[in-house]
Formats: structure tokens, C-alpha cells, sequence
């Protein structure tokens, strides 16, 4: 969406030189290894599923609202879809049948945050932990796995030496951005998360907006649960727990305000990418995991940071 | 027909012994697949033996343990059977029902304090050194060994590890190019080796502290279209198993959860029909399964 | 003597000068007024008054002595208090709980401070009484109070710091007649106790009701510092504006007015009761009353933001509001009272605001056209002369006029029939209140049907075909603007009040 430039600067293209900045860090630190086309290839797969995943989030984020329910919502997606499989050896079939799944949860989601008035952190909160319980009880605790080869193509296959997965997020960055720059719902998406009493007065229909952002997300979970499934070979019982903090924090990241209507989908992908860059890069230099966390909450709070002092720079 | 009497009497003495007892089994995690079995061992024993089994699941959490403990407690259970979340967070657990006189007895993991009729668990350590052992008998002694590692700060993770390194100390030339942890996780680890593999593709072995991450390091060689790396992992959960049936897993240094929690059960029958027990700490055996014995291991079916 | 005394103050934000050399002397005991239109620079002057800013240069006296200030506290130490325009109480708090924030009352007991709730209550209690605002509860929470209850308490809290000087940012703005005839005698009754007020407002009237001297910013500039009685209104907005202004208001366009078109039968809902009324097109519709009176809750129930019984009747057709969407497909808009709350989403762009309302025209199987988007925004904003740097800028860092032209503009895009216009000029400066009010007058000429809900007085007289007047939830007479006088209008605002 457009930003003004006065104050917008920092803003939309600060976290664009965070992540330019981390590559030059680590293409110095490891020239022959992390920066060569395959590691970049790589690491666009890595970051498909988060990415995905943060693509949902920020439509519910750009309406103010939080969607904690993403990683619960992989998590049974790639189950069901997998037990599908597994059960009736119909890989369409077990695909609608996850699709379907995350696109109800998603509406649920929705309709409590917009109908019930829950607030958005509750209500996910809530669903989330009965999602993840009800994963656990269609898998009774255990993998999911001998699934059938042509399952694999979607996190494991390449399409023209492309892997598939970098294409489904591609494509669904390409709908994301469509939707939230160039239609008239976009627009309501931003108002409704920007003034929702003003939205209201303007005509726009909010629970229908809110209703439909939480079915985008839970598309998209679902979407990314697949993804991991297919990419694993294997539906795990808890695939998807904690990732909706990777969502959310690639989501803030890449600029998008907390409390609703600001926001850039450029901005999350590359939210994302810092994400999986940091992850590939440390692990790369074999950087042990305790000082791996640190550098990454760091890089977190210093991307923050950095955004809101040049809003306030900007602003004054 | 003599036989028969003397078993028919054994069990109803059993039967007896057994009314009515209540025994909790605390287990720390469901969200695995070796906690799965662990617990279905103890319920298949529990029903064997007439026991009403309470199961609580305490999340990898110390504190919903701890409450789940003192809840027992509250309801005045004959036994609990403790699958700590962590070996010093449940402490307080312990002493608490040491002092409402119910006996504990501690599965797979110890407890640092309080008095405990029974321990039972493998042995970590060991879990460590045989991986390591096969890792250098299948390159003869030099390689380069890329280390997958648990949980940071789980002492699964803390013996496991002590186990490797001492072994591979020996071998100067078994080179670890990377450490790194994978969360006991499946996805975590294929992300992690995928990443490892772009700095190290001359790697020779895997060593993963359980078959998990084992799995993971498998998906990651296959998706970088590589062969000839040998992986090693643990804990014997049946995708593993299988994996070292298709012969992508070298080795799978299984435990036996299902035993165990049996053994744990039974012990926690004789304690509260005041039979002590001797010695009060059970070490449960491991076994490697190879490409040679995977299918008797099948076969004998745990 | 001056108790007050600012020099060569200069200030400066990204470049752009805010405050250039002013110098500005207060004299102890008065109520010394400022205006300026918006961005003239008096926040700012002020702020740096109260410590909040610093300057760039200049510097600051008081009573002879040079003093300088760093922060909010240095300020309130040195007897000054600032009270904002938004209100800084914590509204979970209770009254007393906010007056003493930050200097609890203790007591000790068993060598632990504790609060002590009582005498803190009592001492507020005896705040309020000392400027005659007992009727407060002091245990009440602030986000159960009116605003000008609020602005009360914003008050008492100040003066409980004993603060020698009062500095107050509009604090009129939101205040009913009867409560700012209120405020104007507690102030009245502060000054004699030797307080010294000064006073920012829009107001012109109110200045020259209360205030002993008033000083006008222009551009960062002081053009003026007078006595109230050595000066006219008239100079004063001349001043303000840079100009001579013969007339607040634009001379009354010769139109006809038309037929009766909407009918309202027998309204009610919790804030009003049993109103009717009728509007022609072309007909500009006055709805007085105090704040409070039902007449903003009337204008939302019609354009479908509030639930209400009663029937309407527009182009002959009895027709079903129940929520904007409805009002909006019979052209029937509204510009609320409340422009950040109802009428804006500040944080988008200029252009999305306007467009929000309107996507369904810009645009094609659900994609909007930028094209005809930009064309309408441009053209919007050379009809109402709105300042904006760009089309993209954001709404929030308009002035208070320009973002009322926003409101405005995206109504005029769907062809208004009925606009209702509620509290259009407020918190708005002159210049811009005249190109509303010629806005207003263009509109009805067209055979727009405007109802005009104002609780400033003299607006809904000079503006207005025909006046209805609202107390306590009901209309309480209908007055001909042509004949009738502010005494009327506010007689008929109080009627059912006394009783």
C-alpha cells in the first residue's frame, strides 16, 4: 500500500537493507559456501513454508487483529492430508481434503473473532491449543508416513529446475500483493484494520472482511502444512508448533504495524528471508545454537528498533 | 492339571493383591512417538495386572508436572510413576509424596532428590557411545562426522553427547565439521543439514541423537540429490526402523519404551504389596539395529 | 509586572521553521488569550512554555529570572501546567487517583508506605470545592465522566500543584455552552486568586467574553499583542489570517428552494424521542442543542450507525435504514462529528481515504483503477482548494481543515442528495471555516438537502434556512433564522433542563 514518502522511507525500505546487510555479512564471512546460487536457492525453499504462513498472518495482522492458530493449523493439515493419502491412496482427495480443513478452521477463527467479539489473541490462542489436540488424537501421537511418491513433488519436486515450493510462494506473494495493492478489498482489509468505526461508516461490510482474512490465513496455513508434510515425507503429530512466531515476527519485520493497517507485502517476504537467511548463514559458519538465539532476538529487536525510530525521525 | 491349579491360584491371587489399586503414570510428553509406545506399554501392563492406570501428560512442562504430581497426591494414589519433565524441577514432586508415604518410581529420566523405590532408564551416556562406536567402525576410524544434537540443556541431549564425544576424542581423524542442534525435530533437522551440507558436501557421517532428526538428515541428503552418507540415529520408533530396513539409517540404536514402562508398572505392583525391591535402579538394555538384525527386531516386535 | 516573559525563542522541525524569533511578554494575574489558525505555531510556543520541547534558541523568564527547562517536570516545579488538548489522565483511574498521580498520599504502618486512599480522597474533594466543582465524585473513574468533567479534573490536577501559571490548549473545544460558561467562571474565580491563565482557542467570541489580552500568531510570527478592548474581531481575524476579512461568513447565495423530500416520523431510540421533521431539497436544516442534546445521535440514526424506531420517508418512498450501506445507496451521507474517530482511517493516504467509500465506482470486477481513482482524487481536492503535498500523503499529517475536506470530498464523488454535517467547522481555523461554510452554501444551491447539526450558535444562524432546537433528547421548538437571535435558540436549548 502506498506509504507517504515523508515518513514512509525508513519504514518500507530500512528492513531491505537489514537484509542486504546480513548477506554482505555472511558472503564475507563464507564467499565460497553461502553465496552461490544454490545456497540462495536453498534457502528460498527453507523460507517457503514461514513465508507462506506469514503471507496469512499479515492479512489478519493488517486488520489489527493476530492469528496464533497458523502453525496448529499446519500441523493438522499435513496430518489429515497425509491420512487421506494414506487411507483412500488418492493424493487429490487427501490435497482437498487438508485445503478444506485449514480454509474451516480459518472461517471458525474468523467468525468467533467477528461474531462472538472474542479478541483475536484469545480466540486463536484457544483454537490453536484444540487444533494441535486435535491432531494429536487423528494421529494418536504418531507419524504419519509411507506416503506415496507423487505426494512428494510438492515439497520436494522441481518444476524447470525451479522447486516447487519456491513456486507456490511465489504465486501466492504474486495473489497476496494483487489482492492487498490493486482491489477494492485490499482496501478494505487496510481501513477496516486502520479505523474500523470509519470503516464502518464508509459503507464497508466488517465482518465480512474479518471473517474472510482468518480464511486466508487458514488457506495458506494449510497450504504451508502440505508443504511441510510433503517436504518431510512424513505428517508429524506436532509439525507446525511455534511457527506461528516465525509468521508473526517475519510479518513485523517487514514493517507491518501491530495494530492494524500499515503494512507492505514486499515487507514480509523479506521479513521471511532475514529469517531463513540468519538460520542458513549461522548454520553455514556452525555457530552454536545457544549464541544462534541471541543473534537472532537481536536482529529481531534491531530491525524494530530501526523501523520505529525512522517513523519518529520522519514524523517530526 | 497341576500346573494349571497353580497358575489359576496365581492369578487370583494376583487378582487380589491388585484390587482396587490405583497407580498414576506421569508421562512427560505425548507429542513423540517413543512416549506413545512408553505409555502403551504401561497401560497393556496395567490392564494385565487389574491396575487402574490415571495417565497425565504433562507437555514437556515442569510446573503442570509438578501440579499433576501433587494432584495424585490429593487423591491418594497406591504409586506414581514419574517420567520427570527434568531431573531437578520435579524434586519438590518427589518429597512431597515421600511425605504422604506413596512410593515413586522414576521412568527414563532420574530425579536429583527425595527417595525413589525404582529406577528405571537406558543409559544416555551409552546411547552416545554406541552411535559414536558405529560411526567409526563404519569409516574406520577417520571421516568427516557432522553432529545432530537435542533439545539445548535437556540432559537426554547432555548424555547423549558426552557419550559421542567421548569416543570420537579417540579418533583423531573422525573430524566434526558441525555441531549443531535440531530440536529433536524432524523438520528442524532437515532444514539444519540442508544448510550444513551447502558448507560441508564432503561429509561422511551423521550422528543424531535420536531418529528423528535422523529422518530429517535423510530428507535433507535426498533433496540435495547426494549418496553415500552414512547416517546414525536412535531411539528404534518404527520410522527408523524402517528407514534402516530400506538402508537410509546405518544404524538405529533402539530403546525399548514399551518394556520399560511395562517393567515400571510391574515394579510399582510389588512396592505397594510391600515387596522390596533389589537393586532399586534397572539400566534398560540398548540395540543397535542394523541392515543384519532389523528383520528378527521386527520380528520380535517392540 | 510580567510573570512571563519568552525571548527570540526560535524552532525548527526537519528544516521547517515552527516558531521564528518570537517575543511575548505575560502579565501576572491575566488571562491572556493566543490565537493563530492551525500550524500558526501556539502548540509549539506552548509546549516549549511547559518544558515538553525545547527550543533552539531563545530564551524564557520568569518573573525576571531566567529560567530553563528540560522536561515536563522542571516546568510543573516552576509552578507551570500545561493542559493538552487530549486529556493526560489515565482513564482506569479514579478522579482523586489521577490528581494525586504520581504523589500518592502514604501513610506508614509497620514501616511500609502505604496509600492512603482516605486522605487522598479527602484532599481532593477539597481541591474541587475550592473552585467550586464539587459535583465530581471523586471515586469515579475518568472514563466515566463527560469531557468536560475530564477537562475539570485535568484542571484540579493542575492546580493541585499548585501551579501560578495555567496554560490551556483549546479547552473549549469539546465543552457544551453551559459547561464553558462554567469553565469560564472557575477561571474567572482563578484569576482573582491571582493565577495567571493563558488560554489557546478558536473561539473569537469567548475571547472577547473572558480574556484581558490576546496575542496572534501567524506563520511562526507574534503580529500582535493587544488589549482585548483596544481591538475588534474583525482585526483579530485579519490578523489571523494575513488578510481583511469583512465577514466571518460568505455572502448568502440567492437559491430556490425546493420540494420536501425526506421526512423523519416519530424517531426514537435511548437518546431521543418522538422526533419528526421534514427537509427540502436545497434546504440547509439547523439542529441546535448543548452538547449532549440527542441531535449528533439523530444525524448517526439517519445515516444508519445507530438503531432507532420510527419511520422515514425519502423521494416519496418510506425507506429502511439500518446500517450506512443503506443510507449511502440513497445518497444520504454523513460527516460525523468526530473526524478521527468516524470519518478518517489515519493511517492511509489521502487518496484511500477519499476513495474508501467509493471503490465500488473506481473500480472493475473488484481491481481498482488507478486512473479513475486519481482523476476523482484530483479533481476533489482543486474543488475544495484542500492542501495536500501530495495525493499520497497521509491523512494524518494534514491540518485539522484539510482532513475535514477529505471527509467532505469523498461525499461529493457519489452525488450527494442529503449530507448531514455534524460539527463541520470543528477545531478548524477561520480561513478554512469560510471555505466550508461557501461549500455548505454551494451544495444546497444544487438542491442538496443539508442538515446541519452545530452547537455553535452563531453558524446555525447565519447558515441556516430553518432551525430546529433539541434539549434532553427532544425537539423543543423551530426558530426562523431570520428573526431569531442567540437568546432564543439557547432558551429553547436549556427548555426541559430547569424542570
Amino acid at each position: 500500500m502506498t506509504i507517504s514518502k515523508s515518513n514512509g522511507f525508513i519504514r518500507k525500505y530500512g528492513v531491505i537493507f537489514g537484509l542486504v546487510g546480513i548477506i554482505i555479512f555472511f558472503a564475507i564471512e563464507s564467499p565460497n559456501y553461502f553465496f552461490t546460487p544454490s545456497n540462495f536457492i536453498l534457502i528460498s525453499k527453507q523460507s517457503s513454508i514461514n513465508i507462506l504462513l506469514a503471507l496469512g498472518e499479515m492479512f489478519v495482522i493488517l486488520t489489527a487483529g493476530i492469528d496464533l492458530s497458523v502453525g496448529a493449523i499446519a500441523g493438522l493439515v499435513g496430518a489429515v492430508s497425509a491420512g487421506t493419502i494414506v487411507a483412500t491412496g488418492n493424493l487429490f482427495l487427501g490435497l482437498a481434503a487438508g485445503i478444506g480443513v485449514g480454509i474451516a478452521f480459518g472461517l471458525i477463527n474468523g467468525v468467533i473473532v467477528a461474531f462472538a467479539k472474542v479478541p483475536a489473541f484469545i480466540a486463536t490462542l484457544a483454537t490453536m491449543s484444540a487444533i494441535t489436540g486435535i491432531t494429536l488424537i487423528y494421529t494418536q501421537g504418531e507419524p504419519i508416513w509411507n506416503l506415496p511418491s507423487s505426494f512428494d513433488f510438492i515439497g520436494q519436486g522441481n518444476l524447470a529446475d525451479i522447486p516447487f515450493s519456491i513456486i507456490l510462494m511465489a504465486l501466492a506473494f504474486i495473489a497476496a500483493w494483487i489482492i492487498l495493492e490493486k482491489t477494492k478489498y485490499g482496501r478494505h482489509v487496510y481501513a477496516v484494520g486502520g479505523n474500523i468505526k470509519a470503516s464502518r461508516a464508509a459503507g464497508i461490510k466488517i465482518s465480512a472482511v474479518l471473517v474472510s482474512v482468518y480464511a486466508i490465513s487458514g488457506l495458506l496455513s494449510a497450504i504451508g502444512g502440505i508443504v511441510l508434510a510433503s517436504r518431510l515425507g512424513t505428517a508429524e503429530p506436532t509439525a507446525g508448533s511455534g511457527y506461528e512466531l516465525d509468521a508473526i515476527a517475519a510479518v513485523v519485520l517487514g514493517g507491518t504495524s501491530l495494530f492494524g493497517g500499515e503494512g507492505w507485502v514486499v515487507g514480509t517476504i523479506i521479513g521471511g528471508y532475514i529469517i531463513a537467511v540468519l538460520n542458513n548463514g549461522m548454520t553455514i559458519m556452525n555457530i552454536s545454537a545457544y549464541y544462534q538465539e541471541v543473534v537472532k532476538g537481536l536482529v529481531i529487536l534491531l530491525a524494530v528498533m530501526l523501523t520505529s525510530f525512522g517513523k519518529k525521525y520522519w514524523n517530526e | 492339571m497341576k500346573t494349571f491349579l497353580v497358575v489359576a491360584l496365581m492369578i487370583a491371587g494376583i487378582a487380589a493383591l491388585s484390587m482396587a489399586m490405583t497407580i498414576g503414570f506421569c508421562v512427560s510428553t505425548l507429542n513423540n512417538p517413543y512416549f506413545v509406545s512408553f505409555t502403551n506399554g504401561a497401560k497393556a501392563e496395567a490392564q494385565l495386572l487389574g491396575i487402574n492406570l490415571i495417565v497425565m501428560n504433562a507437555n514437556n512442562s515442569n510446573s503442570t508436572q509438578l501440579n499433576q504430581v501433587e494432584d495424585l497426591i490429593q487423591r491418594k494414589v497406591d504409586a506414581i510413576i514419574l517420567n520427570p519433565t527434568d531431573s531437578d524441577a520435579l524434586v519438590p514432586a518427589v518429597i512431597a509424596a515421600n511425605k504422604a508415604g506413596i512410593p515413586v518410581i522414576t521412568l527414563d529420566r532420574s530425579v536429583n532428590g527425595g527417595r525413589v523405590a525404582m529406577y528405571i532408564a537406558s543409559d544416555n551416556v551409552e546411547y552416545g557411545r554406541l552411535e559414536a562406536q558405529y560411526a567409526v567402525k563404519l569409516l574406520n576410524g577417520s571421516g568427516n562426522v557432522v553432529l545432530l544434537t537435542g533439545i539445548p540443556g535437556a540432559s537426554a541431549t547432555r548424555d547423549r553427547t558426552k557419550g559421542i564425544m567421548e569416543v570420537l576424542s579417540q579418533y583423531p581423524n573422525m573430524k566434526i565439521v558441525a555441531n549443531q542442534t535440531a530440536q529433536f525435530d524432524m523438520a528442524t533437522a532437515m532444514s539444519v543439514m540442508e544448510s550444513i551440507l551447502v558448507a560441508h558436501p564432503d561429509v561422511n557421517v551423521v550422528i543424531a541423537e535420536n531418529d528423528e532428526m535422523a529422518l530429517g538428515a535423510i530428507q535433507a541428503i535426498k533433496a540435495a540429490g547426494k549418496s553415500g552418507i552414512i547416517v546414525i540415529g536412535g531411539d528404534g520408533i518404527p520410522q527408523g526402523i524402517q528407514a534402516v530396513k530400506n538402508g537410509t539409517e546405518a544404524v538405529d540404536i533402539a530403546q525399548q519404551p514399551y518394556k520399560m514402562a511395562a517393567l515400571g508398572v510391574s515394579a510399582a505392583f510389588f512396592v505397594v504389596n510391600g515387596i522390596s525391591l533389589n537393586p532399586t535402579s534397572l539400566s534398560m538394555p540398548l540395540f543397535p539395529v542394523t541392515k543384519d538384525n532389523v528383520d528378527q527386531w521386527i520380528a520380535s516386535g517392540d | 509586572m510580567d510573570i512571563l516573559k519568552v525571548e527570540e525563542i526560535k524552532k525548527s522541525f526537519s528544516g521547517v521553521n515552527v516558531l521564528k524569533n518570537i517575543n511575548l511578554s505575560i502579565k501576572s494575574g491575566e488571562l491572556h488569550a493566543i490565537v493563530g489558525e492551525n500550524g500558526a505555531g501556539k502548540s509549539t510556543l506552548m509546549k516549549i512554555i511547559a518544558g515538553e520541547l525545547e527550543p533552539d534558541s531563545g530564551k524564557i523568564y520568569l518573573n525576571g529570572k531566567e529560567v530553563q527547562f528540560h522536561s515536563p517536570l522542571d516546568a510543573i516545579n516552576s509552578g507551570i501546567a500545561l493542559i493538552h488538548q487530549e486529556f493526560s489522565l489515565v482513564p482506569q483511574l479514579t478522579v482523586y487517583e489521577n490528581i494525586f498521580l504520581g504523589r500518592e498520599i502514604s501513610k506508614r504502618f509497620l514501616g511500609i508506605n502505604f496509600v492512603d486512599r482516605k486522605e487522598m480522597k479527602k484532599e481532593a474533594q477539597a481541591v474541587l470545592k475550592t473552585f467550586g466543582i464539587e459535583n465530581i465524585p471523586v471515586d469515579s473513574k475518568i472514563k466515566d465522566l463527560s469531557v468536560a468533567n475530564k477537562q475539570l479534573t485535568e484542571i484540579a490536577k493542575a492546580l493541585s500543584t499548585n501551579s501560578k501559571i495555567l496554560i490551556m490548549d483549546e479547552p473549549t473545544a469539546a465543552l457544551t455552552l453551559r459547561e464553558t460558561e462554567k469553565l469560564f467562571s472557575i477561571l474567572t474565580n482563578l484569576k482573582s486568586n491571582g493565577v495567571t491563565i493563558i488560554f489557546i482557542s478558536h473561539r473569537l467570541e469567548e475571547i472577547f467574553q473572558i480574556a484581558d489580552s490576546v496575542s496572534i500568531l501567524r506563520n511562526g510570527e507574534l503580529i500582535a499583542t493587544k488589549q482585548i478592548n483596544e481591538v475588534s474581531m474583525e482585526e483579530i481575524v485579519s490578523m489571523m489570517i494575513g488578510k481583511s476579512m469583512s465577514n466571518r461568513f460568505p455572502p448568502k447565495p440567492s437559491k430556490k428552494i425546493g420540494d420536501k423530500f425526506f421526512e423523519a416520523r416519530n424517531l426514537s431510540s435511548d437518546s431521543f424521542k418522538g422526533i419528526n421533521f421534514s427537509l427540502r431539497k436545497g434546504e440547509i436544516l439547523g439542529i441546535a442543542g448543548l452538547v449532549g442534546c440527542g441531535n449528533t445521535q439523530v444525524g448517526e440514526s439517519i445515516y444508519g450507525l445507530r438503531k432507532f424506531d420510527g419511520e422515514i420517508y425519502f423521494e416519496g418512498k418510506k425507506i429502511n435504514i439500518s446500517k450506512p450501506t443503506d443510507a449511502i445507496e440513497h445518497g444520504i451521507f454523513l460527516v460525523p462529528e468526530d473526524r478521527h474517530d468516524l470519518g478518517l482511517v489515519l493511517q492511509l493516504s489521502v487518496k484511500e481515504n477519499h476513495s474508501l467509500p467509493n471503490l465500488d465506482l473506481f473500480s472493475k470486477v473488484g481491481f481498482v483503477s488507478t486512473s479513475i481513482e486519481k482523476k476523482s482524487v484530483k479533481d476533489t481536492i482543486s474543488y475544495l482548494n484542500t492542501k495536500v503535498s501530495s495525493i499520497n500523503q497521509r491523512v494524518d499529517n494534514l491540518s485539522g481543515g484539510n482532513q475535514q475536506k477529505v471527509v467532505l470530498g469523498k461525499w461529493l464523488v457519489r452525488s450527494p442528495k442529503i449530507l448531514i454535517l455534524d460539527e463541520p467547522t470543528r477545531g478548524i481555523d477561520v480561513g478554512a471555516k469560510f471555505e466550508i461554510y461557501k461549500f455548505i452554501y454551494e451544495q444546497s444551491s444544487k438542491g442538496v438537502g443539508i442538515i446541519l447539526i452545530s452547537s455553535e450558535l452563531a453558524e446555525v444562524l447565519n447558515l441556516s434556512d430553518r432551525i430546529l432546537v433539541m434539549s434532553e433528547g427532544r425537539i423543543t421548538g423551530e426558530l426562523d433564522p431570520q428573526s431569531a437571535t442567540q437568546e432564543d435558540i439557547l432558551r429553547l436549548a436549556v427548555k426541559g433542563k430547569e424542570s
